[in-house]
């Protein structure tokens, strides 16, 4: 009881932080951050957990972005059904892909998920160009309908619905990590041989995961479908295909809050440096360089170990259990 | 389809074909050897290409600025491995990935800080056209299938008769080994490196007349590398040529019958070998060990 109520207080407070930030930071910015930070969740867990890399994420961000955009663009109006409608398409999406690609090798794994985000990018800019618009994109922001209780249409409303959102992610894959199921795809990245030796199917256990991450990942692309109000092939363009890699690095790959963490430096340096200078590929590119280079634990993994010290040196018991029940 | 078309057609199929072939062999030779998945041979790509634009500009010779592609992309190449792949070849495979791509991805902003944003055009060097059986097709393309058909036959012969060839040939299968034979692995992967870089810049420089050079161009050429280097098996030089004539020849037909099909039809051969051998048509199930 007590173990499961520490948890939430690391959860309130992240989020709380989050929340707190919306006083004085802009509106925009905070949203920004928080949607990222559910797109990264997707690949972090992929990372950390499953040991698979995917620079193929912005293939399903750009399902789940066309999917809410094709409801909300055609069909209808309400934002909660096209949402709904996005993460659908994510699953139906990951759900063909999947059994394909999660028998495969992890080298050719990470490969054929770029391929296949090359692949949209053509596919929504070119061959579906009736439909998608080509590169105009699809308009609908005047499209949403406003609905009662919170009003996606609205900023500070959606800031509230997408903070709760992030919320139930994060909590679901704080669940994920402490049942047999998360045991299993660390077990799966550690060593496959005596998952198999247990009788857990590596394939099963895989294919769950990337089904899983990928739908998460739609479920952000359908938010920024709604929040910005139009899609465009540039949601899937091979430029932007790191940024969540970048973002999991940077945060601490595998690190519960480090999603968070990273997707708040990330946007917060992305709109510092491109103020400063116009050449955003540069500065990323470099970035990503040193932090592999300097040590992979990224910003949450330096700042967990340097709580923990602190907390030690304190003798203060439940402090480092905390930080501990962080970590896994 | 008549039989003037379909010439035309397989001929523009082996130049692009050469080009991918050019560029996947330099993937495919570093992750044979050093095990690593080296993204930036796409940066490689692109300095040819615009060394070659700058160069036939300043001297208005094309084949000078593809010579001086090639010597500035193995240069370039020359210096990454030994700043930035010397620290992480002990790595696993997914962190050369990464560590590669933030490379690609700040070469690309290199890039756009010295030539800017704006695609640039390449004069062909050669307009004369060479009858085949009563169709005309362009020399330029039948030059590049030629330099192809030569970097392969070279690299055979490097790679079967000369010592560091054999000795590279030898790191493939076990690099401890030939570590244990008194050879320096390192310097080999230097040498490996460079030629991997040069020829992806080769590839750059040959393909900058046929399009527009810009910065994104190496991104452009991304997914049918990447194909054509899992079609063929990773670490694989033969299974890279064939699977370049193949790739090549589905986007050039595949164009005549319908012109989306040439972006998607790869993609769906690519998933139909994976389905029956999952590690491509000649790759080695070596795992790093």
């Amino acid at each position: 009881m007590m173990k499961a109520f520490r948890w939430w207080w690391g959860l309130l407070l992240a989020f709380s932080l989050l929340a707190l930030s919306r006083a004085f930071l802009p509106l925009a910015f905070v949203n920004e951050v928080v949607i990222f930070s559910i797109y990264t969740m997707g690949c972090s867990f992929l990372l950390g957990r499953v040991g698979f890399i995917s620079f193929g994420q912005p293939a399903y961000l750009a399902a789940g972005a066309y999917g809410t955009a094709f409801y909300l663009f055609y069909f209808g109006t309400n934002p909660y059904i096209g949402i709904l409608m996005g993460v659908l398409s994510g699953l139906v999406v990951s759900g063909i892909v999947g059994p394909l690609f999660v028998r495969l090798r992890s080298d050719y794994f990470a490969l054929v998920n770029l391929a296949l985000a090359v692949i949209i990018y053509y596919l929504m800019q070119k061959v579906l160009a009736d439909i998608t618009h080509g590169d105009n994109g699809l308009w609908f922001l005047t499209n949403i309908a406003s609905t009662p209780l919170l009003d996606l249409g609205k900023p500070n409303h959606f800031f509230i619905f997408a903070l709760l959102v992030a919320v139930a992610v994060w909590a679901f894959y704080k669940y994920l990590d402490d049942s047999i199921y998360g045991a299993c795809c660390l077990a799966t990245k550690i060593n496959e041989d005596k998952l198999k030796f247990l009788g857990y199917s590596n394939y099963r256990v895989r294919l769950l995961a990337f089904i899983i991450a990928n739908t998460t990942t739609a479920l952000a692309g359908a938010m920024y479908a709604v929040y910005l109000g139009f899609v465009s092939p540039e949601i899937t363009s091979p430029a932007r295909a790191a940024d969540p890699v970048v973002v999991t690095i940077l945060g601490g790959v595998g690190t519960l809050y480090g999603p968070i963490v990273g997707a708040f430096a990330y946007t917060g340096m992305k709109d510092v440096i491109s103020k400063l200078i116009g050449n955003w590929e540069l500065f990323i590119g470099f970035l990503l360089v040193f932090i592999m280079l300097a040590g992979e634990k990224g910003i949450w993994g330096t700042l967990q170990s340097l709580l923990e010290k602190l907390l030690s040196r304190k003798k203060a018991a439940a402090g480092t259990a905390d930080n501990r029940e962080a970590r896994h | 389809m008549s039989a003037q078309l379909l010439i035309s057609g397989v001929i523009f199929g082996l130049s692009i074909g050469s080009i991918f072939f050019l560029m996947a062999i330099g993937l495919s030779l570093c992750f044979g050897l050093m095990r690593i998945i080296s993204l930036d041979q796409l940066l490689y790509y692109s300095v040819g290409a615009y060394i070659t634009y700058s160069l036939s500009l300043k001297t208005g010779s094309v084949w000078l600025g593809v010579l001086g592609g090639l010597v500035v992309a193995g240069i370039v190449a020359f210096a990454v491995e030994r700043l930035i792949f010397r620290r992480i070849y002990e790595r696993e495979l997914t962190f050369s990935m990464i560590t590669s791509f933030g490379i690609l991805i700040g070469g690309i902003g290199v890039i756009k800080y010295f030539w800017g944003v704006v695609p640039r055009p390449v004069a062909v060097p050669m307009l004369t056209q060479l009858n085949i059986v009563g169709t005309e097709v362009p020399v330029y393309r039948l030059i590049i299938v030629g330099i192809a058909v030569l970097v392969y036959a070279g690299i055979w012969l490097f790679l079967n008769r000369t010592i560091i060839g054999k000795a590279i040939r030898a790191g493939i299968e076990n690099v401890e080994h030939v570590e244990g034979l008194g050879i320096n692995v390192s310097r080999l992967f230097t040498i490996t490196f460079i030629i991997a870089g040069a020829l992806s810049g080769l590839a750059g420089g040959l393909q900058a007349p046929l399009i527009m050079v810009d910065p994104q161009m190496g991104l452009e050429v991304l997914a049918f590398v990447f194909m054509v280097v899992i079609i063929g098996g990773l670490g694989s030089i033969k299974g890279t040529l064939i699977s370049a004539i193949l790739v090549g020849q589905v986007v050039s037909l595949g164009s005549l019958i319908y012109a989306p099909l040439a972006q998607m039809a790869p993609f769906a051969i690519m998933l139909l070998i994976l389905l029956v051998k999952p590690t491509g048509l000649y790759g080695s199930p070596l795992l790093k060990k």
